[in-house]
């Protein structure tokens, strides 16, 4: 179930989201954020391992929960994220966006 | 000086935990957050009620043994061990002590303390006894089971900024664990780490399994799983090697005259000397806090050991240290 919105926010697009995902899991990877693209898978491409992906979810959820009430990540769901976009594409349609 | 110690993990917890806890506050002066479901925690405290020098903090759950690492810290908020590592962060700890789940500790303690800059991945620094000798440290003792050369890299400076303070050695020597001392020998991961390695400050090379007990060199490197593995090996041999000396001086009249002299220095100098209890714990060397994390079938006394590394970590400002030494080597990886 999406996220509740607050009023004064408008609903995350994807390249938002993106720019955030690719800002944190910088931080978390200490790589260069052009590494973190769209097609980027995170287990091959950028060695991220499920403690890591752990990490990107906490953090996601604490800057989003501030915009969006609730705002939380199934751990039952990241065993399907494969590639940044899928994150990008989850994250945006629990926010209550589109992801096309 | 206050340490939260996670009432519910180990083996005999709560009750050895909280005996532990309570005789720490009496023999080293620290105080300490006991934390863990109040009423469990109550039940170990004399007339149920914390002395002075102890508070509690209450929670809901306990993540076990056998639960996953990482998911158990998400799913399990309201843990002990969780709580344990949130006190620390909020500043209501200044250390924290786990003889729980080793994976969860971790994760907890990486989560909520967050990572030193530089540092991708913990390990856990053990000391090592060496008959007639000073310590040295096994890094990893089994935080980190999956590793990558760039990871070992970081133990081996964390390891050498942490035996300055623990065994007060100026110049650390750093020794990598491997089926021989040849830079050649080992899996791909011991080549790849050893050419990392090479000409680092301190790096001796190669070091094998038989060099675990003779100090040479002062930190011996290696991932979480092999270094586990070597540490719970060392436990079963001398505890094997010490089951046969018993009985071989039972086993004849004469022996057993002579064991009257030699037993009481065998049981006060040697067992106690070798006992994974003496030393308490091992420091989670890489996260932004100080968490000793304790073997499961901690003791008492194991505990009052731990809280008393823990201590001496908070006073000896060590993730300080920790964070100097990997600075420099983060700005020249930054660089690149």
């Amino acid at each position: 179930m999406p996220a509740e919105t607050h009023a004064s926010h408008d609903p995350l697009g994807p390249t938002e989201v993106h720019a955030i995902i690719r800002a944190h899991l910088g931080e978390i990877l200490e790589i260069d954020e052009a590494r973190i693209t769209l097609e980027a898978t995170f287990a091959e491409d950028l060695e991220a391992d499920s403690l890591a992906l752990i990490e990107l979810v906490e953090a996601l959820e604490e800057e989003l929960g501030e915009r969006s009430v609730g705002f939380s990540v199934d751990d039952e769901d990241l065993g399907d994220l494969k590639t940044v976009r899928d994150a990008v594409e989850y994250v945006v349609i629990r926010l209550g966006g589109s992801a096309a | 000086m206050r340490v939260a110690v996670d009432a519910m993990g180990g083996d005999f917890a709560p009750s050895a935990i909280v005996a532990g806890a309570l005789e720490a506050v009496e023999a080293l002066g620290v105080e300490v957050l006991l934390v863990g479901p109040e009423a469990a925690v109550r039940a170990e405290l004399p007339g149920g009620e914390p002395p002075a020098g102890v508070e509690l903090l209450d929670c809901s759950q306990v993540i076990a043994m056998h639960d996953e690492p990482g998911a158990s810290v998400r799913t399990k908020k309201d843990a002990s061990i969780v709580r344990g590592a949130e006190a620390v962060r909020d500043g209501r700890a200044d250390a924290m002590v786990g003889a729980g789940n080793t994976g969860a500790t971790m994760a907890a303690a990486l989560l909520r303390f967050g990572r030193i800059r530089g540092v991708a991945r913990p390990a856990i620094a053990v000391p090592v006894p060496v008959p007639f000798g000073r310590p040295h440290l096994l890094v990893d003792a089994g935080a980190t089971v999956d590793c990558s050369p760039e990871w070992l890299a970081q133990f081996a400076l964390l390891g050498r900024a942490y035996a300055r303070l623990r065994l007060g050695v100026d110049d650390p020597t750093v020794g990598l664990l491997s089926n021989g001392e040849e830079p050649g020998k080992g899996d791909e991961l011991r080549k790849k780490t050893f050419a990392l390695l090479d000409g680092m400050p301190g790096f001796v090379g190669n070091v094998e399994g038989r060099d675990l007990m003779t100090g040479r060199p002062d930190v011996v490197v290696t991932d979480g799983f092999t270094g586990n593995v070597a540490l719970k090996t060392m436990e079963g041999a001398l505890q094997a090697a010490a089951g046969l000396v018993f009985t071989v001086l039972g086993s004849t009249d004469e022996a057993r005259a002579a064991s009257e002299v030699v037993a009481p220095m065998l049981l006060q100098g040697v067992t106690d000397y070798l006992d994974p209890d003496t030393v308490g714990g091992g420091l989670l060397l890489g996260v932004d806090g100080v968490c000793v994390i304790s073997h499961g079938s901690s003791s008492a006394r194991a505990i009052v050991n731990a809280i008393a590394l823990a201590d001496d970590c908070v006073q000896g400002e060590v993730v300080a240290s920790m964070k100097r030494a990997i600075e420099p080597e983060t700005e020249r990886a930054h660089a690149r």
